[in-house]
Parts: structure tokens; C-alpha cells; sequence
């Protein structure tokens, strides 16, 4: 077999590639309409989080901390939480959504969020807070299980079985996009738009991507609604094209509401973004029109421009988000590229049996390696000590120090993306997404040829 | 409990010298020019804002002790490093009063004797006696 | 100086003791905002935790480190690479983080097994670095796990390795603030005096409180290597972990970020009786200032005069010009710590804003007593500020400019004020004569910066008249200047993009020791 699937073989982090989990949570809670998560723990766990998160997308966004201090390491800190409810709702009027998520320490001494959330709803809530609409939710996120990925499965998933009901049949499918980019929600809602699908989108974060309006009052939020979580309960067919970030979630809906649901793949590609529109046409009934054809082919015309001439045979390595790195994986492939190492994230055994994985293990012609619960050190020890040579580097920030100090260019990809401007504006997923990414692919290789003069003079003609 | 024991246990390094204002009697023309010296105080320096209040009764004596030494033309002993570390605090004061506050030439050395312990006593009463930051108390560093 | 209460804290009455205005006549005794207390959970504070305090800000800079964190995954990597402390060895400490990466099973039968094993894991991935720091995060303190005998049993089966452990969870205090003082007083106990330094000069100092953010630290070596004198160590930026082992061995602690490392500066008053003198980098007089003390103290004050004669002459001209133009602009110094002090009386004297507030993230009434003294009067402090007075205090103060971190500044952003990075600077270093001129020149450019101007226009009023095709920073900040200020042929900042490089390349003139050095016994 070419592509083997291993485990990294050292017990430490060199380098982590992923946060924790609470990460995970509190990336899907900002993707709600008037919510402000409370994580329960050090403050850390939401001052950096949301550092990064601003990082990535140049926005600040609100989560709140309990705050916990030593003495609630020692004696329990169920109290900071009934604080923080309070001072946050009354604080914050418009807040009808708060989710208290768990973290390592509160996890560790073992502090019920959940017969804590019961309590405040009959005490608190009844009495303080008898005429507002509040939901609290638990959201169990300990950071030593899992990663930021899991974290935001697991979220979605308790998003979803806090509200989804069974009312009407809407005849709007679930789309739960995945921990993905404004960019990349845009170009999905413009695909169903041109097949006329009408769909409840978990999470709406177009509206991240926000303006400095003359009055000064723009803020960044979600725009998931509590009536869109509670319409997934009633809708046709949920698509969760993100297995590990939402796939849950479909399989509680199709659990508790008969709700049939497709789990994967990722719509990065030609190929993958045929597989999403195909399935989503059996679905409704709808067919793919012709306006979708026609950017098909666009994407395939700027495609071959910059395919079998530029990006056949680059050896690329490719780390990040699991359902991220194997998609631009099955992309690159598609490109004629060779994919080198997959490094994937945290600990999840089911990776390997990822059909997606399988299948490249069935078919890859030339030795490729997959890592799971991978860290940079797995790419940069590889490049160092083990004769790695690579054309390309596809990931997120954390990785720039491989790309400036082994000189291997890099297309920055997935999340955060902080050290290039407005990544997080354009699609990887769809056919603007694909073609974003060859182009993207493409010019860093020229670059590339141009800072190392390595037949700079081939653009002359092109 | 425990802790206001703690408190008097730090306080016994520092006897409480001031209950008020000590300034609060003195006759304006020399309040206003005892102010222009603490002003410049309170703006530039840092040596009064050690972290304890002992170690800012150390300061504030050290080295408003040696500024008047300097400032009437003693010559100012520094047997130890941090003499003279307070001495090197103390010049650049003295030098700076000089060029501020130009009455300082008109006085003679017993007058600058006075309004610098007046001086003292009113940055001993705005860092340590009258501070309201409960940490000049903290037992520990 | 009477306690100000945010509209939006009512429902929260004790914030009301945490911000104050100094009024007219009135000094530190009759208000001064409460500080270091616990946060009050849900308010949306911006502190950090008592691990990012030590790891993140004071063990990280030093530079041929491993610094592994013994935890979950993601306390090392929310705290990698978000400062811009550089280094002259190109930088290890910023592209190297560590983690034990605890999981489930061991919070069950605990971590010390995992721990030693990444220790030898991370010797063995760098076999050029010998020296490593650890430390504990929440997961781990809970769990009760002995780093300490760990690290000890490592050493002995390694002798040419040194390891430092700080038992400084996240948990532990109100802050981050909390994290510096345990890596301080930790690093004292463990470390100083187990080295003995190479004495090469009669002027030995530690530079304490300084990190090398951007270069800051290289640009204050340089005038301290001009003078004779030699740094021992920089507690941390851009120091080697041997040389901070020898800290007992200075005769002067040279003091700049009181907040973050005093407790080193005063256990060392203490124990060997090295005096700490508390110096400020910024500002063209404190500075100056700061050089001629530590030159008196060692007689070599004419070395201080010197730089500073030329640095002035050199530097001087071009942050008057910044000066001229910058005159009453209203500025919000919303720092961490320290810097709230170390700005709020030298911009106002040498820049010529205002500022009508200060606050602070994690420091201690001590920070403030210093904040207000230098604020003038009717500015607002606040201590432990949250999101949502901080939009109150904006939309009343309404400040020109804004200095403060990344993520708060985003939200100023949206507010319409420009925003400096108060922690990492936006093009520093910050430091120095030339520094404090970067400092002015990046004001100047978020305050007049065209796209500002623009931002504030509604396109669909009819007052909008267009036609201009482009405004420059100079049309808007002179356009209220007399004539002669505006004929004058100075200029604003001439430097370079870096002036690190140049640093490091610089050599230095030997000086004749005074007293000859021991012959070793």
C-alpha cells in the first residue's frame, strides 16, 4: 500500500495543529443571534479564544467567563456560573441564548452545569427574568477529550437538541456547513439559491464579515436565529458536508426526528461540489439549472489554465481541520498534484475508517503518509531530518514558520488565518471555491519561482 | 480576622506617622510651593510607588533626605549601593527643583531644610498614610 | 476624585468602587479605583489567567528555552504566537511551543509518566538546547501532579540539562498578574545564584521588566553598551536562561515594568542587596533621565549625556513635528499594565495629546496610584474594564485615538476610533529616542489616515460633496497650522522600516576597566 495511516509516533505536542475543544464550542456559539456563551473556567480559556477569533477574522466577538479563581478550584464554582448568568442577562438585554461550556478545570472537580441550569431555570429565570426569553444550555467540552473539531461537533449537536422541534414540515433542508468561513457560507447559500433550495443554514455567519457604518454602531454577529435551530426538527433532509464538524448533529436530528441526513464530503473541488448539488437535487427534486453548469465551467476554464502546466506533480503537504485536509487532498489530486502528508487533527479513532481515507489508500500511486493527532513537528522533522521536499504548503497561520524557514511557499487555508488579509472573505468550498484555490495555489508557486529565480522568465509569455 | 492581624503585623514595619493631611495647615504661598515640588514629584518619579509601604518609607526618606542635603550644598554620604542608589534619585531632583522652581535660590538653607520635610511629610501622606491601596501592607512581595 | 458609575454597571454596584475621575485638586487619597480583586464572573472582563501570565508573558521570551506546558493541547497553542517578542537567535522561542498534551485517561491515572517522557521527547527533537521550562496549567494542578520531582529526576539522569518548573495554573489568582508573580518568586527560589557569571566590566546591571517587544530590549542594550555597561541578563526579553541564573552577581536592577517583575527587584533588595531602580524607556526626558541615573551611579554620568546629546539632536526635530500636529488630540491609554504609567505624563509632554482615560487589564492599585498621578485632571480610570464600559466610555469620551489590544481594538474599529496596539505596538520598537518618534509617527497615521475621514461620511446625505480625488495625511493635519509651521522644511519620522538589523550588526568601543578584575582562586 502507498498511503499509510499512522498515529504520531511521539507522546507530546511539538507545535500543536488544533486548540481544545471549549475553542470548538465557543466558535459555533458566535454564530448565534443574541448569544453570549459562558465558558466555565480559567479566563484564558476565552480571553485567547476570542483573541484568536479576532485574530482570524479582524472582529471582535462576545463570550463571557466565569472567572474561576482559586478558591473555586478548591471548593466547586457552580456559583461564579449563577453570577455569570445574572450579571450577563441583566447586562445584556437583548441575550437569549447562553450556553455554559465546560472546560478541563470545571470538568476536573466536576461541577453539574446541568443541574445547575435546572436550578436557575426555576430560580433565577422564573423570578428575576419572568418576562424575557432565555435559554441556557449545557455544553460539555472538557479539554483533554477530543479537539477544537470535536468541540465544535459537539456543540452544534447540543445547539441542535436544545431547539429543534417537530412542527409543519418546513420543506427546507438543514444545511450545517462545518466550521467554515463568511466565504464560504456565501458561496454555499449561492448554490442553493441557484437551485431554488430553500434551507435553514447552521450557522448564518455571513454577517461576521461587517462594516464600519458612519455611526459608529455596526457590530459583528450570527444571524442564526432561535427559530432556525427549532425548524431543524421539521425539516426534509439534513446535510452535514463536514463529517467531524456537524455530522452529530445530523445523526441526532435523523435519531430523534426522522430526518434523513447525508454526512459528507466536503464540497471542496470539482468533484465534491458535483457530489453536494447531485445529492441535494435527488433530495428536492430540483433540477441543476443551467446557471450552475455554465460556473462549473468556469471554474473548469480557470481550472486548465493553471492545471497540467503549473500545478501537476507539486508536492504539496496539507494540514488542518480533518474534513478540510482531506478535501483539498481529493482537490489537489484531482489538479494532477501529489499530496505528500495529510496531517490531521486530534485523537479520533475513526479517521481511519473515514471512506474518504480509504479510498486513498485504495488508489494513490506514489508513497503518501496520513498522520492523525498530528503536530506541526510531524511536517517540519520530515522537512529537517527525513528528506521531505515539497513544492507546497496548504494550512492555517500556526504553520507560517515551516513556510518563511524551509522556503515552501503556502496557500493559507482553514482556521486562523491571521497573517494574510481577508482570507476568511473568499470560499474554498463550491466552484468559486475551487477556483479560488487553483489560482491561489497557482500564484504562490509563481511567486515562488520569482523570489528564488527558478524560471522566473516562464511567465514572459503565459 | 486573620488577615487585619496579618495587616498590623506588616504596619509594625512602618509606624503610621500621619493621620491627615499633614499640609493641610500650611499657609498657601508656601502650600503652592511645596505643590510645584510634589506636582513634579507625582509625574516623573517612580521611587515613590514601591510596592510596600515600608519599603516606601525607606524611599521617600532616602531620598528626599539626601535631595535636601543636596539642595543646601551638603556633601551626601553613600556608604552603601542603595544610598546611593536613593543619592542618584536625589541628584536628578535636586537639578530638576533648581531649574523649576527658581525661588529655591532665594532660600536659605535651614527654609529648604523645612519645606522639604514639609515635602517629605506630604509624600509620606499621599503614598503611604493616606494611600487607599491595601496592598502597601501585603506581607510578602 | 469621586467614584464614576457606568450606566451599564448599575445592576453590578461594586464596579462602582473600580473607576474613578481625578477632579480638580484632588490627589490619591481621596479616591483611587480597587484593583486586583476577583473578576465578577459573566461581565466579559478582558483579563487572562494566572498560566498565560507566567508562560506567555515572562518565561516565553527567553530565548533558548524549551517551554513545554503540561496540560491539554490548548493552553500552549491560544497563547502561541500572539506577542511579538523577538529574539536575536533568530527567534526560537517565538516558533517553538511545547505542549504534555494530557488527555482523558490521564486525568484518570494522572501525568507524570507522560510528562518525563515529553521532556526526553523535546531534548531529543533539539539536541542543541539544553535548558526547559514547564509549566502546569488548571487540568494539571487539579489532578496534583509532582513537575517538580519530575523535572529533578530528569536532570539527574541528564546532567547537562537545567529545568525551571512553575506551578502557575490558570486558576491561580484574580489575572494574569497572578502568573507573574509565581514565575517571579519561582524563579528566584529555583534559579538565581546557580550560576556565576563572567564579570567583564566595573558597571554590571540587570535590565528587569523588559521584553524585547519588537526590539525594545535591543534598542535599550545599545545605550547601555555605549556606556560601558554590562547586562548581565534581561528578565526576559530576549535572554538566554543561564545568564538570568546569575542575576545576584549585578550591582544595580535596572527596573522598567514594575508591574510584571518588582517582586525579583525587591527579594533581590533584599537577599544580596542590590539596589532596584525604577526606570522608564519611553519618552525622550524620562528617558534621558533614566540613563543619567544609572550613569551617576556607576560615575560615568558624561557616557549618559553623550547619547543623549546626540539621540535628541538626531530625533528630537521629528517628534516635535508629530507634536505640532497631534496637539489636544484625545487619547484612550488602555493598556495591561504598566504602560499606562509609562505613557500617560510623556505623551501628553512630548506628543501633545490628551488623555482622558486610563484603565488597566491586570495591574494593582499600585499601577493606578501611578496612572492617576500622571493623568491630568478629569481623566477616567478604570480597573478590570469590560466590554461594555468600555463602549460607554467611548461613546462619552470620545478619544481620538485608542491604545489598547488587538481584540478591543477591534471593537473601537467599529466605533470609528483608530486603534494602536498598545501591547505589541503596530510598527514599533516603541523604545528609545527613535522609538518614541515611531511611537509618534504611528498616531499621527491612525489619526489622520484618510480612510478615517472617509468612514465617517454617510454617501446617501446630500452634504456630501466629492470631486477631491484623493486627501493626504498632511492636508488634514495641516489645515489648521499657522503658516510658518507648514513652510517649515522638517519632517516627520526618517528611520527605517527595522532598525533592529543594524543593532545587531553594531560593535561597541572597549572602555578601560577601572578596577582590574579578581584573579580567579
Amino acid at each position: 500500500m502507498n498511503c499509510e495511516v499512522k498515529v504520531k509516533d511521539r507522546i507530546g505536542t511539538i507545535n500543536p495543529i488544533f486548540t481544545c475543544q471549549p475553542a470548538g464550542a465557543q466558535y459555533a456559539s458566535i454564530g448565534i443571534k443574541d448569544c453570549i456563551g459562558i465558558v466555565h473556567g480559567g479566563q484564558g480559556c476565552v480571553m485567547f479564544v476570542r483573541l484568536l477569533i479576532s485574530q482570524h477574522l479582524k472582529e471582535s466577538f462576545e463570550i463571557a467567563s466565569s472567572s474561576v479563581h482559586e478558591d473555586g478550584a478548591v471548593f466547586g464554582a457552580l456559583d461564579r456560573v449563577e453570577t455569570a448568568v445574572e450579571v450577563l442577562l441583566s447586562r445584556y438585554p437583548h441575550v437569549k441564548v447562553v450556553p455554559i461550556i465546560s472546560t478541563c478545570s470545571t470538568e476536573v472537580i466536576g461541577d453539574d452545569i446541568d443541574g445547575l441550569i435546572t436550578k436557575l431555570e426555576e430560580g433565577l429565570l422564573a423570578e428575576k427574568f419572568a418576562d424575557r426569553e432565555v435559554h441556557l444550555l449545557p455544553i460539555h467540552t472538557p479539554s483533554f477529550v477530543g479537539s477544537m473539531v470535536s468541540g465544535y461537533d459537539v456543540a452544534v449537536r447540543d445547539f441542535v437538541k436544545k431547539f429543534a422541534k417537530k412542527g409543519a414540515p418546513t420543506g427546507k433542508i438543514n444545511l450545517i456547513t462545518g466550521w467554515v468561513n463568511p466565504g464560504d457560507v456565501k458561496e454555499l447559500k449561492h448554490l442553493l439559491k441557484e437551485m431554488d433550495i430553500d434551507a435553514t443554514v447552521l450557522f448564518e455567519i455571513e454577517s461576521f464579515d461587517s462594516p464600519i457604518m458612519p455611526d459608529g454602531k455596526a457590530v459583528s454577529h450570527g444571524s442564526t436565529t432561535i427559530e432556525d435551530l427549532q425548524a431543524t426538527g421539521s425539516a426534509i433532509h439534513t446535510f452535514a458536508p463536514n463529517r467531524y464538524e456537524g455530522g452529530k448533529a445530523a445523526q441526532l436530528l435523523e435519531k430523534k426526528f426522522k430526518i434523513p441526513s447525508t454526512v459528507g464530503p466536503t464540497p471542496i473541488g470539482i468533484r465534491n461540489t458535483d457530489a453536494l448539488l447531485k445529492k441535494l437535487s435527488q433530495v428536492t427534486g430540483k433540477p441543476i439549472p443551467v446557471s450552475l453548469v455554465r460556473e462549473r465551467g468556469i471554474a473548469i476554464d480557470a481550472i486548465t489554465d493553471v492545471a497540467h502546466m503549473f500545478l501537476a506533480d507539486k508536492k504539496v503537504a496539507i494540514y488542518g481541520n480533518p474534513d478540510l485536509a482531506i478535501g483539498l487532498a481529493e482537490f489537489c489530486l484531482d489538479l494532477e498534484m501529489k499530496p505528500q502528508l495529510l496531517l490531521l487533527g486530534d485523537d479520533n479513532a475513526s479517521y481511519v475508517n473515514d471512506p474518504r481515507i480509504k479510498a486513498l489508500q485504495d488508489n494513490v500511486d506514489y508513497p503518501m503518509e496520513i498522520v492523525t493527532n498530528a503536530d506541526f513537528w510531524d511536517l517540519e522533522d520530515r522537512l529537517k531530518n527525513k528528506g521531505l521536499e515539497l513544492d507546497l504548503i496548504l494550512g492555517h497561520s500556526k504553520g507560517r514558520f515551516i513556510s518563511i524557514d524551509y522556503n515552501i511557499p503556502m496557500v493559507r487555508v482553514g482556521f486562523p488565518t491571521y497573517d494574510r488579509a481577508g482570507m476568511f472573505r473568499n470560499p474554498v468550498v463550491g466552484y468559486g471555491g475551487a477556483t479560488w484555490l487553483a489560482e491561489q495555489m497557482a500564484n504562490a508557486l509563481f511567486n515562488d519561482m520569482e523570489v528564488k529565480k527558478n524560471k522566473e522568465w516562464l511567465l514572459n509569455v503565459w | 480576622m486573620a488577615k487585619s492581624k496579618e495587616k498590623n503585623v506588616a504596619r509594625a514595619n512602618y509606624p503610621k506617622l500621619y493621620d491627615h493631611d499633614p499640609l493641610a495647615d500650611v499657609e498657601p504661598e508656601l502650600r503652592a510651593r511645596i505643590s510645584e515640588m510634589e506636582t513634579y514629584i507625582m509625574k516623573n518619579c517612580l521611587w515613590q510607588f514601591n510596592s510596600r509601604g515600608w519599603d516606601r518609607r525607606k524611599q521617600n526618606a532616602g531620598i528626599l533626605g539626601k535631595t535636601a542635603q543636596l539642595l543646601v550644598g551638603e556633601v551626601v554620604d553613600n556608604p552603601t549601593p542603595l544610598d546611593k542608589c536613593h543619592w542618584v534619585d536625589a541628584v536628578l531632583l535636586a537639578r530638576n527643583f533648581k531649574e523649576r522652581c527658581l525661588w529655591l535660590a532665594d532660600l536659605g538653607a535651614d527654609e529648604i531644610r523645612s519645606i522639604i520635610e514639609k515635602l517629605h511629610a506630604r509624600i509620606d501622606w499621599l503614598t503611604i498614610d493616606g494611600s487607599l491601596n491595601e496592598e502597601l501592607t501585603v506581607q510578602n512581595y | 476624585m469621586p467614584y464614576h458609575e457606568f450606566e451599564v454597571s448599575k445592576c453590578i454596584p461594586e464596579r462602582k468602587m473600580h473607576a474613578v475621575v481625578k477632579g480638580p485638586g484632588e490627589d490619591l487619597t481621596h479616591a483611587l479605583p480597587k484593583g486586583y480583586l476577583n473578576t465578577i464572573p459573566g461581565t466579559i472582563s478582558e483579563r487572562g489567567c494566572a498560566y498565560c501570565g507566567a508562560k506567555h508573558v515572562i518565561g516565553t521570551p527567553m530565548k533558548d528555552v524549551i517551554h513545554l506546558s503540561h496540560g491539554p493541547v490548548g493552553c500552549t497553542y491560544d497563547t502561541w504566537q500572539t506577542k511579538r517578542y523577538i529574539s536575536d537567535n533568530n527567534n526560537f522561542q517565538l516558533k517553538y511551543t511545547f505542549a504534555s498534551d494530557v488527555k482523558e485517561k490521564h486525568i484518570v491515572f494522572g501525568a507524570e509518566k507522560l510528562l518525563k517522557q515529553n521532556i526526553l521527547e523535546a531534548f531529543d527533537a533539539f539536541p542543541d538546547i539544553k535548558r526547559m521550562t514547564i509549566y502546569q496549567t488548571c487540568a494539571t494542578a487539579l489532578i496534583g501532579d509532582d513537575m517538580s520531582a519530575i523535572a529533578e529526576e530528569v536532570m539527574a539522569e541528564r546532567p547537562e540539562v537545567d529545568i525551571f518548573v512553575c506551578n502557575s495554573p490558570g486558576f491561580g489568582g484574580p489575572s494574569q498578574s497572578g502568573g507573574h508573580h509565581k514565575i517571579n518568586i519561582a524563579w528566584l527560589n529555583q534559579k538565581v545564584g546557580t550560576v556565576e557569571p563572567d564579570i567583564t566590566s566595573d558597571y554590571v546591571i540587570n535590565y528587569v521588566g523588559e521584553y524585547n517587544i519588537q526590539g525594545d530590549q535591543e534598542v535599550m542594550l545599545d545605550f547601555f553598551r555605549r556606556m560601558g555597561i554590562q547586562v548581565l541578563s534581561t528578565f526576559t526579553g530576549n535572554s538566554t536562561y543561564d545568564s538570568l541564573r546569575s542575576m545576584h552577581r549585578a550591582h544595580l536592577n535596572v527596573l522598567e515594568c514594575a508591574r510584571s517583575a518588582e517582586y525579583l527587584c525587591d527579594e533581590l533588595r533584599v537577599r544580596y542587596g542590590i539596589p532596584r531602580l525604577d526606570i522608564d524607556g519611553f519618552g525622550h526626558k524620562a528617558l534621558g533621565d533614566s540613563l543619567r541615573k544609572i550613569g551617576l551611579f556607576f560615575g560615568i554620568e558624561d557616557r549618559a549625556e553623550a547619547i543623549i546629546a546626540e539621540e535628541t539632536a538626531r530625533w528630537k526635530p521629528e517628534l516635535d513635528w508629530y507634536k505640532e500636529r497631534l496637539q489636544g488630540k484625545k487619547v484612550c491609554l488602555w493598556p495591561g499594565g504598566s504602560k499606562l504609567w509609562h505613557w500617560a505624563h510623556a505623551i501628553q509632554e512630548e506628543m501633545g495629546v490628551k488623555v482622558v482615560s486610563v484603565y488597566t487589564k491586570f495591574g494593582h492599585q499600585g499601577d493606578m496610584e501611578k496612572g492617576v498621578s500622571r493623568c491630568g485632571e478629569g481623566a477616567l480610570a478604570i480597573d478590570d474594564p469590560n466590554e461594555l464600559e468600555n463602549q460607554e466610555a467611548m461613546l462619552t469620551l470620545k478619544p481620538d485615538v485608542i491604545f489598547t489590544g488587538k481584540r478591543p481594538g477591534e471593537v473601537a474599529k467599529k466605533m470609528r476610533v483608530p486603534y494602536l496596539n498598545a501591547h505589541a505596538y503596530h510598527n514599533g520598537p516603541y523604545k528609545g529616542f527613535e522609538g518614541w518618534v515611531r511611537f509618534a509617527r504611528d498616531i499621527y497615521n491612525a489619526v489622520y489616515s484618510p480612510m478615517h475621514q472617509l468612514s465617517a461620511i454617510d454617501i446617501s446625505k446630500d452634504d456630501y460633496e466629492t470631486g477631491k480625488g484623493f486627501v493626504t495625511r498632511r492636508m488634514l493635519s495641516d489645515a489648521g497650522l499657522p503658516e510658518e509651521a507648514k513652510a517649515s522644511p522638517l519632517t516627520g519620522y526618517t528611520g527605517k522600516f527595522d532598525p533592529i538589523p543594524d543593532l545587531r550588526q553594531k560593535t561597541y568601543p572597549a572602555f578601560e576597566r577601572r578596577v582590574a578584575p579578581a584573579v580567579a582562586e
